[in-house]
């Protein structure tokens, strides 16, 4: 019933989304413990001081231009790949979906839109590639990662970008610039790990991007989808955990949000201060708190992420055994 | 690797090749450009006007006082201000809707199962059950009853 709520990328995208995580949550704990060093100092300590945070730093954003420059690359030469810009096109269907989620939550419409769907059981065929939210993520991510690598090259060498502009505070200019367009991309990627990884249906993680559709079984049953109404999700029990997981989770999001925006205005370093500034202005101690809630949230991604990897792996050996199961003719058992 | 909906004449495997040196050579060279630029002399560095504030800050601290009052930086940081806030508050809403969207999801699915010990613990941390080996979705938490 459920497997076709994966399989909707290939296995280059799978590979791409876990390397893209893995560098982006790198560029993070580096970037963010620099520039919220009031709040998170232990991480520069922890990650080798500033010289070694920074050497980290640069090495990530190397890889994260590369990464970038592959995919659009291949975005454009690979295999029927072109297709996907236009499923990545906002639609007016793109609004209902929105519009339709806020009437779910407040008891106003029966079901989320296809748009909006992120487990589609029965109904899968409805649901396109990319849900609202993927579509926003997509673009939102597009435009932030260009700014990011741009301002990150124009102040990877200050000497350079010192002696273009005469001053050395533009180039502070040009560093908080760069770590204030970040913040947008932080708090969107809280709201990805919320997103993907505490749906009761998926809860911890949902596969989609770790399990490529080549690795699905083909889905034979689609003439039984259309006697069931609805996704069926009722058919699927709850995890234990979940409640108080998501609850906990949610507030942390929340709190993580709230509190890097506030330490973006407090510690933004421009214009550059006549004096040495400490501390993060008069919420200092929830603030410290708040931002170090929201990088744990960042290390609950990296897990999740890493768990998605680690289920892909099992699932895939499972898929082998039951192949070489049948090749023997008998039938695929559960031998565990 | 999907190579089935191949719409022009690369293969998927030359595809990723090309596009993964293109993707390093385009990174590399970047970095060399930027790493190039400036070569810290100091007849180059802080030439700027020393007449700036009115003649008081003359030499050492005028080019301070002229990266900290640049107009368009000023403005650019401002408006990366607004966007943050602005987007901050998307995501809290967007947070909020999926929050009890999730909420109201769950409390169409089953109860959880309140002894697990009877079912055993499947490898990846999921419950097992009678039914087929699972999927990957039922895997990671959605079982069938």
């Amino acid at each position: 019933m459920t497997s076709l709520d994966h399989g909707k990328f290939t296995r280059v995208t799978t590979y791409f989304h876990t390397l893209l995580a893995l560098d982006v949550f790198l560029l993070f704990f580096t970037g963010y413990s620099v520039m919220f060093n009031d709040e998170l100092w232990w991480m520069v300590e922890f990650m080798g001081g500033n010289a070694s945070v920074l050497a980290i730093h640069r090495l990530a954003g190397l890889a994260l231009i590369a990464l970038t420059v592959f995919w659009v690359t291949l975005m454009l030469i690979g295999p029927g790949r072109r297709k996907n810009f236009r499923a990545a096109m906002p639609s007016p269907a793109d609004t209902e979906a929105f519009i339709q989620d806020v009437q779910f939550v407040l008891g106003r419409a029966d079901e989320r839109h296809p748009n909006a769907r992120q487990f589609a059981g029965y109904e899968s065929d409805e649901v396109p590639l990319l849900s609202y939210i993927g579509k926003g993520v997509l673009w939102i991510f597009t435009v932030e990662l260009v700014l990011l690598m741009v301002s990150g090259l124009l102040i990877w060498n200050k000497v350079g970008l010192s002696e273009f502009y005469q001053s050395k505070a533009v180039v502070m200019g040009f560093v908080t610039f760069h770590g204030l367009l970040g913040v947008i991309m932080l708090m969107g990627v809280m709201f990805h790990i919320f997103e993907h990884g505490f749906h009761p249906a998926f809860y911890p993680v949902e596969l989609k991007a770790f399990v490529a559709k080549d690795a699905m079984p083909d889905h034979e049953d689609a003439d039984s989808d259309a006697d069931h109404e609805g996704t069926g999700i009722e058919r699927l029990s709850l995890r234990p955990s979940w409640g108080l997981a998501s609850n906990l989770m949610g507030g942390a999001v929340a709190i993580g949000i709230v509190s890097v925006l506030l330490a973006s205005i407090f510690d933004e370093g421009y214009p550059v201060p006549r004096e040495l500034a400490v501390g993060g202005g008069p919420a200092n101690l929830l603030l410290t708190v708040g931002v170090n809630i929201g990088v744990f949230v960042l290390l609950v991604g990296l897990v999740l992420s890493t768990y998605g990897n680690v289920l892909r792996s099992r699932y895939e050996s499972q898929r082998e055994r039951e192949e070489v199961t049948a090749a023997d003719g008998g039938e695929p058992v559960d031998d565990d | 690797m999907s190579s089935s909906d191949d719409a022009g004449g690369l293969s998927e495997g030359l595809a990723v090749l090309i596009s993964g040196i293109v993707g390093i050579v385009v990174a590399l060279a970047a970095v060399w450009y930027v790493t190039g630029l400036g070569d810290a002399s100091t007849e180059a560095l802080y030439r700027i006007d020393p007449t700036a504030g009115g003649g008081e800050l003359t030499g050492v601290g005028a080019d301070w006082t002229a990266g900290n009052t640049d107009p368009l930086l000023d403005l650019l940081v401002a408006l990366t201000h607004a966007a943050d806030v602005l987007m901050g508050a998307f995501v809290l809403l967007m947070l909020f809707v999926h929050w009890g969207a999730f909420r109201r999801l769950a409390s169409r699915m089953q109860e959880p199962q309140r002894s697990p010990s009877e079912d055993g613990v499947a490898a990846d941390g999921g419950q097992r059950t009678d039914g087929p080996q699972s999927t990957p979705s039922e895997a990671s938490g959605g079982d069938h009853e």
